[in-house]
């Protein structure tokens, strides 16, 4: 291992740099939200490269910083590869790969999934292989076998829309801002879970997951109260609607654990965030492991620490590496 | 001019790759990839690639450069943004001059370069039946500044007073009816005056003023979509 590594995340709207120590300590961890896509209703991929380019550079700067260290200091530059919006990536791999041929040190290309994973080997309280670990955001939603540091099996994923992408669907339903996640889970905390019945493919076999269902269910609850009504239980609604999506995931992490035979289970991605999902995973029984929330949505220091554990990409697939979008893979 | 200056430019705004190296104001080396028509652009394969290689056939090394210059097109969006942020990320690393070029602007020199006489249109390919395009006086003063528009609704405003106009770029080729209906020459689709070509690059590069890194954006010219929908929804309400 070598001395400190710079990562650099831009695979949806958030600008993020940081800079992890050799031994995997986070000395900074800086995350500039675009907070421009509300007026859109959702993220737009060319504004959100457009702000990409605009905030990256600073955020490099003050990730720097704040770890009290020069450009000249850095050891390695770690990059998200894919898969995200690939006008986005690109500013990322693009300024990564320029720094790295500058301060002629190694490039480290860096999956965002495996990101999301390695959030758990973060020091001072790093999660040790084997573990299951759930991985739920706006993007992607998926069960993972982690036998060590580096890679990953895929037990199971949504068949058709992501965890974070129902919570957000369901929240624009219910007149909440985007995003929908925190502002439905603060309006659920006023509200009754058991208030009503959303179903989230029972049917589904397996380890995956389905979650087209659940949003179309509230559609026509909503419409079934009419609008007074469904003013009136806007909390009952948001306390059903988030139950039903943390039991479907909570549903298939059990099944995960008890078909894998482990009893060590993780998780990570924005969706882990969630305040029920966090509870109700530490009292599943298995011994667990919950990253601090800055660390469970999109971030740099998750790539840094992934990268401790990957190799360096050549010379020359360093200058060449290019960004992989979202439904590729390497 | 310049003295003593090693600048490495390069531009992503049309499909090709494009990277010039000169030295005191001379062209030390140039390297192209220019994509065939049925083929993608590789601006994110190729441009650093483009660079160490023009480095290496230079004999110089990244800390030798005293400049970086970057076409800031206008052009295809995804790759001036490759070609700005490979142009901060080199300045950050290597603490070097940053200055933005206009890639019509190296259209239009190349035409002069060759018929000093004439008025130089610069017509790139914008897509959706439009073209960029900015015109630049004989004596090389702006005359109309990058806009994306029709061809055929500008040449008559434009050119009435018969001035000779010399139009070059892709788009060029794209309108030549239009513009040569308007009386305005437009080389032979052979000619390299409709291609960016690293040495006006650098000369403009070594010319230019230096600018901050994070003032070094695209000259997008085109809001993006989702922004004139809005604009749009709101001036109808
Ligand atoms: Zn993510």
């Amino acid at each position: 291992m070598s001395g400190p590594i710079l990562a650099i995340e831009t695979s949806c709207d958030d600008s993020c740099a940081a800079v992890v120590a050799d031994d995997g300590t986070v000395l900074s961890n800086v995350i500039a939200s675009q907070g421009i896509h509300d007026r859109y209703g959702g993220v737009v991929p060319e504004i959100a490269a457009r702000q990409h380019l605009h905030l990256l550079t600073p955020t490099i700067d003050t990730a720097l910083e704040q770890a009290g260290l020069r450009l000249a200091q850095i050891e390695r530059v770690a990059v998200t590869q894919g898969p995200g919006l690939i006008g986005a990536l690109l500013i990322g791999v693009g300024q990564a790969k320029a720094i790295a041929a500058a301060c002629s040190v190694p490039l480290v290309a860096v999956d965002h999934l495996q990101g999301h994973i390695a959030a758990n080997f973060v020091e001072p309280d790093p999660f040790e292989p084997p573990f299951i670990c759930l991985v739920a955001s706006g993007g992607h939603t998926f069960l993972a076998r982690v036998e060590d540091h580096a890679s990953y099996e895929t037990l199971g994923a949504t068949l058709d829309d992501a965890a974070g992408e129902a919570f957000d669907k369901g929240a624009r339903m219910l007149g909440l801002p985007f995003p929908g996640g925190p502002a439905l889970e603060a309006l659920a905390r006023e509200g009754d879970e058991t208030a009503f019945d959303f179903p989230t493919a029972r049917n589904v076999k397996g380890f995956d997951f389905s979650f087209a269902g659940v949003k179309t269910s509230l559609l026509y609850m909503i419409a079934d109260l009419g609008e007074d009504e469904t003013e009136r239980r806007r909390a009952d609604l948001a306390a059903s609607f988030q139950r039903a999506i943390v039991d479907a995931l909570l549903t298939r992490l059990e099944r995960a654990l008890d078909a894998s035979g482990l009893d060590r289970v993780a998780i990570g991605g924005g969706v882990a965030a969630n305040g029920p999902l966090r509870e109700k995973v530490e009292a599943l029984g298995a011994v667990s492991h919950i990253p601090d929330r800055l660390l469970c949505t999109d971030n740099a220091a998750m790539i840094g620490v992934a990268a401790r554990f990957l190799p360096d990409c050549s010379p020359d697939q360093a200058l060449a590496l290019d960004a992989y979008p979202s439904g590729s893979s390497r | 001019m310049t003295t003593g200056a090693t600048v490495l430019a390069f531009d992503t705004a049309t499909e090709a790759t494009i990277v010039g190296l000169s030295v005191d104001g001379v062209l030390i080396c140039e390297r192209a990839d220019r994509p065939s028509a049925d083929e993608r652009p590789r601006h994110a394969e190729r441009l650093l690639m483009l660079c160490e290689e023009a480095l290496e056939q230079a004999g110089v090394g990244w800390s030798d450069l005293s400049r970086i210059g970057v076409g800031v097109g206008p052009g295809t969006f995804t790759g001036l943004r490759i070609g700005v942020a490979t142009a901060r990320g080199l300045a950050q690393g290597l603490g070097v001059e940053l200055v933005p070029v206009s890639t019509l602007e190296v259209l239009a020199l190349q035409v002069r370069s060759i018929s000093p006489e004439v008025r130089s249109a610069a017509v790139s390919d914008a897509r959706r039946g439009e073209a960029f395009i900015a015109v630049w006086g004989a004596d090389g003063s702006p005359e109309v500044a990058p806009a994306a528009c029709r061809p055929g609704d500008l040449v008559e405003a434009l050119f009435a007073d018969g001035r000779p106009t010399l139009a070059a770029g892709a788009g060029a080729l794209i309108f030549r009816a239009e513009l040569e209906a308007g009386g305005i020459e437009v080389p032979a689709d052979s000619s390299e005056l409709h291609q960016v070509g690293g040495a006006a690059l650098c000369q403009l590069a070594a010319s230019g003023d230096p600018i901050g890194q994070e003032g070094l954006l695209p000259d997008y010219v085109r809001e993006p979509d989702a922004e004139i929908a809005l604009q749009s929804r709101s001036e109808n309400q």
